[in-house]
């Protein structure tokens, strides 16, 4: 799928996942899910382990809530202490949007490589270049970072060893000596990287590279039958959810 | 015609000392040329210069005909490519063929071309399985035959290699060097090689040997050569085959000096097959 289209259904979905539309809008939301782990090849239980992190957070929040939230009717009477029924209904509330907008970016990141990614964004804040913003400079910038990640990882990698040949213990020891520790590591990382920057710049220069100028691209990218699909899918559902939300479900 | 002239050029970073001093020296179309000097020499700025990401403080460099200013400097860069000496700083591209277009993105060739020229750049330098391959997956040496063929795509005329096999292991270095060879034999193009390898160095036509920002000496690399005690002052050596033939020489088995490996050994099968 074009990545242009993956962004725009997520953002219809994020905003419909915001309005609030009820059990019926989830119901919709979660459908179109559904249907897209179907078509992305990705199991449900690949897409229930991204939220894994998130349970801590979620009991937290039941928690808070419980404590917090004093209306409805009360479920569970404990002495003083009383759980009310509009704790559950609330926590339950925020649990689903949160566990169906990471799901949601769980599917777009899996799908799509970073790069394909950061030449969607460009396509689509392109019609923004007339007001001054300059989306393929951005992209430049986000590919270049993207493409730096796994070597400044392995530069870091070098100065440490380097370090900890020279009695440098990132490991052990006070607080203190921990972030003193670091700075010997930051320094040098810091320092190698503005030189790759100046000789990357070069790089880029002798090679043509003029950010005012224009430039051919040699990723096209192009739009089928699913993307429009998909796209006036995720549109309906967010229509339908603010329709929903405004008029009530009969 | 001239591939390069520099003519009268002086340079400095900081506005004092200059690294290049009224240097001239010309390149001819088609040859194969390399730079050499101990470390401080200028070479590297010299590189910079002809690639117009410096500007000479005084003098004039004239590249194909064209004197180089402000005005003619993209044209001139689509002409002349450079590779750099650290195989990842100038890999731009999230995947070679990625990186192999950036320069015809740059320059607006249409994306209908892009694909085969890709491709056939890929395969001069035998790295067409590779299109898709991330660089980190690479090696160096990988990585400057990627950096080549980004430059072969543009189909230039010129090709500058700043020390481009000095970080590379000896075997990454040798399929560089061959790698170069091929390019100045088959397709005709002026390489201009700045580099510390005297290997190198025998397999080349000319020599410009630069000492504090000008030109010491320049001539063929046999020519060079033959000043071995002043070459030495300036920490450079000879390459171990004519140290070779030269020993041989005073034995009076050879009759001249020969600088490359395999004259040598031609040399010796010959001599054998003759007595």
């Amino acid at each position: 799928m074009d990545p242009r289209a993956k962004i725009m259904i997520m953002l219809f979905l994020m905003i419909a996942i915001f309005i609030p539309a009820g059990i019926w809008g989830y119901v919709l939301i979660g459908l179109f899910i559904l249907i897209a782990l179907k078509l992305s090849k990705l199991s449900l239980s690949f897409a229930l382990r991204s939220i894994k992190p998130m349970i801590f957070m979620m009991a937290f929040l039941l928690l808070i809530n419980i404590f917090v939230i004093k209306t409805g009717t009360p479920w569970i009477q404990w002495g003083w202490f009383s759980v009310y029924s509009d704790a559950i209904y609330q926590t339950l509330y925020i649990v689903v949007r949160l566990m169906m907008m990471i799901i949601i970016t769980t599917i777009l990141t899996a799908t799509t490589k970073p790069l394909d990614l950061t030449l969607g964004i460009e396509k689509l804040l392109h019609p923004f270049e007339k007001i001054g913003l300059p989306a393929h400079i951005i992209a430049m910038m986000i590919s270049i970072a993207l493409r730096f990640i796994p070597t400044l990882i392995e530069e870091t990698q070098r100065i440490m060893n380097a370090q900890a040949s020279r009695g440098v213990d990132l490991e052990n020891g006070s607080m203190k000596e921990k972030v003193m520790a670091i700075l010997a590591l930051i320094v040098p990382l810091f320092v190698s990287a503005f030189d790759r920057a100046d000789q990357l710049a070069n790089a880029m220069e002798a090679r043509g590279y003029d950010p005012q100028k224009p430039r051919t691209r040699y990723k096209v990218l192009k739009m089928t039958g699913i993307d429009y699909a998909g796209m006036l899918l995720s549109f309906l559902i967010l229509v339908s959810c603010i329709y929903i939300s405004v008029r009530g479900i009969s | 015609m001239d591939a390069v002239k520099v003519d009268h050029c002086s340079f400095s970073y900081d506005g004092e000392t200059d690294i290049i001093r009224d240097a001239s020296f010309s390149i001819p179309k088609g040859s194969y040329t390399t730079i050499i000097g101990h470390n401080g020499s200028g070479k590297s700025t010299i590189a910079k210069l002809l690639i117009g990401l410096l500007e000479a403080r005084t003098g004039e460099i004239t590249i194909l005909g064209q004197k180089l200013d402000e005005t003619t400097v993209y044209d001139i860069r689509s002409h002349v490519g450079i590779v750099f000496q650290n195989p990842d700083n100038q890999f731009i591209g999230s995947t070679v063929a990625d990186d192999i277009a950036f320069g015809l993105e740059n320059h607006c060739v249409p994306q209908e071309e892009m694909q085969a020229r890709i491709e056939e750049a890929a395969q001069k330098v035998g790295m067409l399985d590779f299109l898709e391959t991330e660089p980190t997956k690479l090696s160096g040496g990988q990585k400057q035959r990627v950096a080549i063929a980004g430059i072969l795509a543009m189909s230039p005329d010129i090709i500058i290699f700043d020390e481009s096999t000095s970080m590379l292991d000896p075997q990454g270095k040798k399929s560089i060097n061959d790698q170069i060879k091929k390019l100045h034999d088959e397709k005709n193009i002026t390489v201009i090689s700045i580099t510390h390898d005297m290997e190198e160095v025998a397999q080349s036509q000319n020599v410009i040997v630069l000492q504090e920002g000008n030109v010491k000496m320049s001539g063929t690399p046999m020519e060079i050569f033959k000043h071995e005690e002043e070459l030495k002052k300036m920490q450079l050596d000879i390459p171990f085959a004519l140290k070779f033939s030269n020993a041989l020489q005073k034995e009076g088995v050879f009759d001249h000096g020969i600088c490359t490996l395999e004259g040598v050994v031609d040399e010796l099968c010959r001599l054998k097959q003759t007595n």
